[in-house]
């Protein structure tokens, strides 16, 4: 059967996964998927907020500010993204099959690594040391703009697929 | 049904209201990405804004901040038409939620903050002291006025008492 067709009874890896203390801890009490999707809203918005607020500076939103300086509020955006991480793990520990027989969360995952190799690439190659030499009012080249729109783009697709995850739901819980 | 309910009723039998919460994928499941989407640039760009004025990034000039502005705005009347239409597939449901009008007061009092911020703090530099203590407390109840936004939000889909006019909630 290929791999995103749900099998009637869970196979190893989802046995393995539901015999996790993680398992029971997310399903153990009611407040807890309430208050684990808030937080995982809470940290979309502070990824959004900084990361996409920085994207569209280098794209040329609000060029009166230098780059460098924008980059200070990152750290809350990565700080977003470690609590979506794990709250995202916790989710998937909670109803393995409700996310691994799911076609939106493949896409979801698709374009997570997309957004991942852009910002690998994005530190790691000289555009990042060229973008952060701007000064205020000055225009980013052409490849830095092409980063922060793919940036923009994926993070916004995986928050597209991540909504969607509940329409596109395998046929049954296990 | 008491003339509410029957308000309501004829309300959920709307074309609009039946098309919200009918099958199609860009119905009800696109109107709610579109403001999460809307969500995730009203609050991120606002705290990005208290951020700076909370001390994070103390380079960045604080009268450029409002350039990020039209992302706010854009995002907020994105939400605004998204959020009716959420509220036209069930009208019910929201309007007889307590959490629903605390989502409602929190975003008003969230947007005046933002405005406050901007009026106040961003084209009111320079601030003395006594100005700068008060444009701190602006952008920290801001942070926590869109946090509880957020959080309301999210928690309407575990505290609604009633689905439509005559199917309650099962909580």
């Amino acid at each position: 059967m290929p791999f995103w067709i749900e099998p009637d009874m869970p196979d190893a890896w989802e046995r393995w996964v539901r015999a996790t203390g993680l398992h029971e801890f997310v399903l153990h009490h009611s407040w807890m998927w309430p208050t684990l999707e808030t937080l995982h809203y809470l940290g979309l918005s502070m990824l959004l907020g900084t990361v996409g607020v920085f994207d569209l500076r280098v794209l040329g939103l609000a060029k009166g500010i230098a780059p460098a300086t924008l980059h200070k509020l990152i750290p809350f955006g990565i700080g977003g993204y470690c609590l979506n991480l794990l709250t995202g793990i916790t989710f998937f520990s909670g109803f393995p099959e409700q996310y691994a027989y799911n076609p939106s969360f493949w896409w979801k995952a698709v374009f997570m690594a997309v957004a991942g190799v852009n910002v690998a690439f994005f530190y790691l190659s000289d555009e990042f040391r060229r973008v952060k030499l701007l000064g205020p009012h000055a225009d980013a080249p052409w490849r830095a703009k092409f980063i922060a729109g793919t940036s923009l783009s994926a993070w916004v697709l995986v928050l597209i697929c991540g909504r969607l995850l509940t329409f596109f739901r395998p046929p049954f819980f296990h | 049904m008491t003339p509410t309910e029957q308000f309501f009723d004829w309300l959920e039998h709307t074309d609009l209201s039946m098309w919200v919460r009918g099958e199609s994928l860009f119905a009800f499941p696109l109107i709610l990405t579109v403001h999460t989407i809307g969500m995730g640039f009203v609050a991120g760009t606002s705290w990005a804004v208290d951020l700076r004025v909370l001390g994070v990034g103390k380079h960045v000039p604080l009268a450029a901040m409002e350039k990020f502005f039209p992302v706010i705005w854009l995002a907020l009347a994105a939400n605004f038409i998204s959020g009716i239409l959420l509220l036209a597939g069930y009208p019910y449901k929201a309007f007889t939620n307590w959490v629903f009008y605390l989502k409602l007061s929190l975003i008003a009092l969230a947007i005046y903050l933002v405005l406050k911020v901007r009026n106040e703090v961003l084209r009111h530099e320079p601030l003395n002291d006594e100005q700068w203590r008060r444009a701190k407390w602006l952008a920290a109840a801001s942070l926590a006025c869109w946090a509880g936004a957020i959080t309301a939000g999210r928690l309407l889909a575990y505290t609604f008492i009633w689905l439509r006019v005559g199917i309650p909630g099962g909580f």
